[in-house]
C-alpha cells in the first residue's frame, strides 16, 4: 500500500551552501546551512515567504538547529563550537536568548535536542559524553552528564516528555538514559556502523535509529528489544523524523532519497528524490488543518515542501 | 620550509631556539672566552655534522660580530659592478643593512640593531573575512639587537648577519645556493634547517622581493613526467618521459625553452605514492603522451610552484588540475598551489622581474565527496555502495577536525570568499566525520588511473566548452 505525496513548493537556493538542518514550528520553518544565517520561512502560505533572517549566527557555519515542539524556543550549534538559544516573541520575531556558556570548545557539543517544553537541551559530543542543560535558569546549568565509551556521539534526541535521552555513536552504540534517575537505561545492540540519527516516537514507546548500515532499527523503549528493521535505503541514513501521530517515519539518505515508512505495516510507502546530493535533513511539519506535509533539505541548497495527495 | 605544513612549522619556530643557560641573562662582551664556552655548551649537541667546523672562532677568536666586521670590510672591497638592476638593488639593500652593523661596531655603539619583517606567527584568523578575502595580512616587524637581552637574541642576531652575508656572497658571485647548502655551512650555528628557512624568508619579506632574487632556492623536491621537452641553448634537451620514474622538477632558466605542444593537461598529484602508481600503470603509456603529471610530495616547494607558474603563464590554454586527498591537509595543499602559502606571501608580488607563483586557474579534479559516495542518477549502484564502505574511508582525527575548523576561518575558505566548494567539502567532512585518500578510487572498476583518465577527459571537455563560451 503506497501513499502519494506531491511537491508543493521548492525554495531553490534557500541557502548558499548545503542545507544541514530544518526545524519546524507550528507556523514556520527555521533552516540553517554551511553559511552563518538562519532563515525563517512562513509555512502557512503557499509560497512559503521568508519571514526573518538571523544573520552572523555562527560564522563557520551551522551544523545543528532544533525547535521545541510546544514552546517558542530554538537552539543552534555552529562549527566554532557554540550553542545559541533563541526565543520567539509575541510578535513572531525570533531573537537571541543567551548561550550555553560552559566554556565549550569545538567538539564539546555536536548534535543537540530540545525537550517539547523547551526547558531542557541535550547535547552529544566528539568524546562520547552526553550532557543535558536546564534552559529556564539564568545560568543554564548542566544538570546531567552521561559518560559513554568515548565514541563520537553523532546524534541525540530527547523524548517529548523529557524523561529520556537517547544517543547514537560512531561505533554503532545506541544508549538510552533516564533523565529522572540520571542512569543508563539501555545499551542497544544491532547497528555496527556509525549511527547518524536517533528519534523517539511521539508517545515515547519506540526509538528509531539509523546510519551507515542503511537500515532503520526500531526499538521498544521500555524493554530495549529491537522490534523491527526497515531496509530499503541505498545510502547512509542521515536523518529520521516521526509524524505527529506516530504512524509514519520519514527518513533521508546520503544518496538524496527520502522515504516514508508505515510503522504498522513496516513497509516503505513512498520514496522521493531530492537530487543526488546528500539529504541532510527531513522533517514533518506539525499537522495543521491541511493534509500532512514534510520538508526536505540537503546538498542542493534547496528546501522542498511535500504534501499528502488528497483522497 | 615548504616541506612542512605551515602551522606545524610555525609551532616549531616559536619554540625558544635552545634552553637558556642559567647565566644567559647578561652578555658580557669583555669576557669573550667565557661566552664562547657558553655558546658551545648550549648549542644543540644533537647535531650530526659536528665535523663541520665553526669558522668564526678560527678566524679571529673573537665574537661572531668581530668576525663579521672583518669579513664585510673585505666584501665591500670586492664588490663589483653588476649588470642586473634588480640584483644590484638587492645587493645595495643588503649591503646597507650590513654596513649599519659594521658602522655600529666601528663606532662602538652599545647596541646593534637589525630590523626584519616577518610573517611568522601571523594567523589567518586575523583576516577580516568580509574585506580583502584571501589577501595575506601585512607582515610584522621584529628587531634583533646585539648584544640583546639574552643569549638567544645575540644568537639570532648572529644567524641573521651570517645569512645576510651568505646571500650577499651568492648575489655578488651570481651563484644560486639552496637553503640546504646554507644550513650545512654552519649546522651548529643554525641548529636546524627550519631556522635558515625562516630567516631567509624573513630577509626576502623585509626587502619585499621573491626569494629567488636573493639567489636562494629550496632543494628541488618535486617530481614530474610527461610529454614535454626542455631545450637548452647549447642544443641539448631533456625529455619529460626520459626517466620511467619521473624527473626532478626542472628550473627553466632564461634561454631555455619549454616545448609542451603535446601536453593537453597538467595534473598535480598530492602524494608521491600516487604519482608513482600512475607512472607504473599500464594506462600511463597512453596517458603520458597526452599530458604532464607532477608531485611536490606534499606541500609544494617554490621550485615546483615556479615551474607550474611558468607553464601557466606561457601556455594559459593548458588546463591545470589538482588531485589531492579528501581531507583538510589535501585542501590546504591545493590551496598552497593555487593561492600560495601565507608565510611566503611576499613571493606573489609582481615586483619588477619577480613573477608571482600562484595558480589562480587551478581546478579541483578530486577527490571530492561525490566521487566516493554516489554514482550520479543511479539509486542502486552497488559499486559505489561498496566504495563508501571500503577501507579507504577513515574517521577524522582530532587534528583533522581542528585543522578544518581553522580553515573555515581562513580567507579562502571563509564565508563569502573565493572557494565556496572547498568550504562546503570541509563542512561535509566535519558533518560525516570522514575523510578519504586518493587510493580509495582504486576500489572503482578499472582502478584509480582509469578513473583519472576518464575524469581528465570530462574536465578537459568542460574547459573547452568554457573557452567557446567566453
Amino acid at each position: 500500500m503506497s501513499k502519494q505525496y506531491l511537491t508543493l513548493h521548492t525554495l531553490s537556493d534557500a541557502h548558499p551552501s548545503d542545507v544541514f538542518v530544518l526545524a519546524p514550528t507550528s507556523k514556520s520553518i527555521l533552516s540553517a546551512s554551511g553559511a552563518s544565517t538562519i532563515h525563517i520561512h512562513d509555512t502557512t502560505q503557499s509560497d512559503f515567504p521568508l519571514l526573518q533572517s538571523l544573520e552572523n549566527v555562527h560564522i563557520l557555519g551551522i551544523h545543528h538547529l532544533v525547535t521545541a515542539r510546544e514552546a517558542r524556543r530554538a537552539a543552534s550549534a555552529g562549527f566554532e563550537g557554540k550553542i545559541k538559544i533563541w526565543s520567539e516573541g509575541e510578535d513572531g520575531a525570533w531573537k537571541a536568548d543567551g548561550e550555553i556558556s560552559d566554556q565549550l570548545k569545538p567538539g564539546d557539543v555536536w548534535a543537540i535536542a530540545l525537550s517539547a517544553d523547551g526547558k531542557y537541551l541535550a547535547g552529544s559530543s566528539i568524546n562520547g559524553k552526553i550532557n543535558v542543560w536546564s534552559l529556564d535558569e539564568e545560568s543554564k546549568p548542566k544538570i546531567r552528564d552521561y559518560e559513554t565509551k568515548g565514541s563520537f556521539g553523532m546524534c541525540v534526541d530527547l523524548s517529548r516528555d523529557g524523561r529520556f535521552t537517547a544517543s547514537g555513536h560512531e561505533n554503532g552504540s545506541i544508549y538510552v538514559f533516564d533523565n529522572d534517575t540520571g542512569r543508563l537505561t539501555h545499551s542497544l545492540a544491532g547497528l555496527v556502523k556509525p549511527v547518524r540519527s536517533v528519534a523517539f516516537s511521539p508517545n515515547t514507546t519506540l526509538l528509531a535509529a539509523a546510519g551507515d548500515s542503511r537500515t532503520i532499527a526500531l526499538y521498544d523503549v521500555k524493554s530495549g528489544e529491537q522490534i523491527a528493521n526497515l531496509a530499503g535505503h541505498g545510502g547512509w541514513v542521515l536523518t529520521l523524523d516521526w509524524s505527529d501521530t506516530g504512524e509514519y517515519l520519514l527518513s533521508g539518505s546520503h544518496d538524496g532519497k527520502a522515504k516514508i515508512w508505515s510503522i504498522t505495516t513496516r513497509q516503505c510507502v513512498a520514496t522521493h528524490s531530492h537530487g543526488d546530493k546528500p539529504l541532510w535533513t527531513a522533517k514533518w511539519l506539525p499537522k495543521s488543518t491541511r493534509s500532512e506535509m514534510f520538508a526536505l533539505g540537503g546538498g542542493n541548497n534547496a528546501i522542498s515542501f511535500y504534501r499528502e495527495a488528497a483522497g | 620550509m615548504d616541506a612542512f605544513p605551515e602551522d606545524d612549522l610555525d609551532e616549531l619556530l616559536f619554540e625558544p631556539f635552545l634552553p637558556s643557560p642559567p647565566d644567559s641573562q647578561t652578555w658580557d662582551s669583555s669576557n669573550q672566552f667565557a661566552n664562547e664556552e657558553i655558546l658551545q655548551d648550549w648549542i644543540d649537541d644533537s647535531q650530526p655534522s659536528a665535523t663541520i667546523e665553526l669558522e668564526e672562532p678560527q678566524d679571529s677568536g673573537g665574537t661572531p660580530c668581530a668576525v663579521a666586521r672583518d669579513r664585510y670590510r673585505c666584501l665591500f672591497l670586492q664588490l663589483r659592478s653588476c649588470t642586473n638592476r634588480c640584483r644590484n638593488w638587492v645587493i645595495d639593500r643588503i649591503e646597507s643593512m650590513l654596513e649599519q652593523v659594521v658602522d655600529g661596531l666601528l663606532t662602538e655603539d652599545e647596541q646593534l640593531t637589525i630590523s626584519l619583517k616577518t610573517r611568522i606567527g601571523l594567523s589567518r584568523r586575523q583576516l577580516n573575512p568580509t574585506q580583502n578575502a584571501g589577501a595575506a595580512p601585512p607582515p610584522r616587524t621584529i628587531e634583533l639587537n646585539y648584544p640583546g637581552s639574552n643569549v638567544q637574541e645575540a644568537r639570532r642576531f648572529t644567524i641573521v648577519v651570517r645569512i645576510l652575508e651568505l646571500i650577499l656572497c651568492c648575489l655578488i658571485d651570481d651563484i644560486v645556493m639552496t637553503k640546504r647548502d646554507m644550513y650545512y655551512r654552519h649546522p651548529d650555528l643554525f641548529g636546524k634547517q627550519a631556522i635558515v628557512d625562516r630567516y631567509v624568508d624573513d630577509v626576502a619579506c623585509t626587502l619585499g622581493v621573491s626569494r629567488s632574487l636573493l639567489n636562494v632556492t629550496a632543494a628541488a623536491k618535486g617530481l614530474t613526467s610527461g610529454n614535454f621537452v626542455i631545450n637548452r641553448p647549447d642544443g641539448t634537451s631533456v625529455h619529460g618521459l626520459s626517466e620511467p620514474e619521473g624527473i626532478l622538477v626542472p628550473t627553466v632558466h632564461d634561454g631555455q625553452t619549454l616545448d609542451v605542444s603535446c601536453v593537453h593537461w597538467v595534473l598535480i598529484i598530492e602524494k608521491e605514492a600516487t604519482f608513482r602508481s600512475v607512472l607504473s600503470s599500464p594506462q600511463w603509456k597512453v596517458l603520458g603522451t597526452q599530458g604532464l603529471v607532477l608531485t611536490a610530495k606534499g606541500y609544494p616547494d617554490l621550485v615546483t610552484r615556479k615551474f607550474l607558474r611558468q607553464l601557466a603563464d606561457g601556455f594559459p590554454h593548458i588546463p591545470m588540475f589538482a588531485f589531492v586527498d579528501l581531507d583538510p591537509d589535501g585542501i590546504h595543499i591545493m590551496s598552497t598551489y593555487k593561492h600560495g602559502s601565507l608565510r611566503l606571501a611576499h613571493e606573489v608580488v609582481t615586483h619588477a622581474d619577480t613573477p608571482g607563483v600562484n595558480l589562480p586557474n587551478l581546478q579541483w579534479l578530486g577527490v571530492q565527496s561525490h566521487h566516493i559516495y554516489q554514482a550520479p542518477g543511479n539509486e542502486c549502484d552497488t559499486t559505489t555502495a561498496a566504495i563508501a564502505d571500503a577501507q579507504g574511508v577513515m574517521k577524522l582525527t582530532a587534528r583533522d577536525r581542528k585543522k578544518a575548523h581553522h580553515m573555515l576561518e581562513w580567507g579562502v575558505c571563509g564565508e563569502h570568499s573565493s572557494e565556496p566548494a572547498w568550504r562546503a567539502e570541509l563542512q561535509r567532512m566535519l558533518m560525516l566525520n570522514i575523510k578519504a585518500e586518493m587510493q580509495i578510487l582504486d576500489e572503482l572498476p578499472g582502478g584509480l588511473v582509469s578513473w583519472l583518465s576518464k575524469q581528465l577527459e570530462v574536465m578537459r571537455d568542460r574547459s573547452a566548452d568554457d573557452e567557446i563560451l567566453f
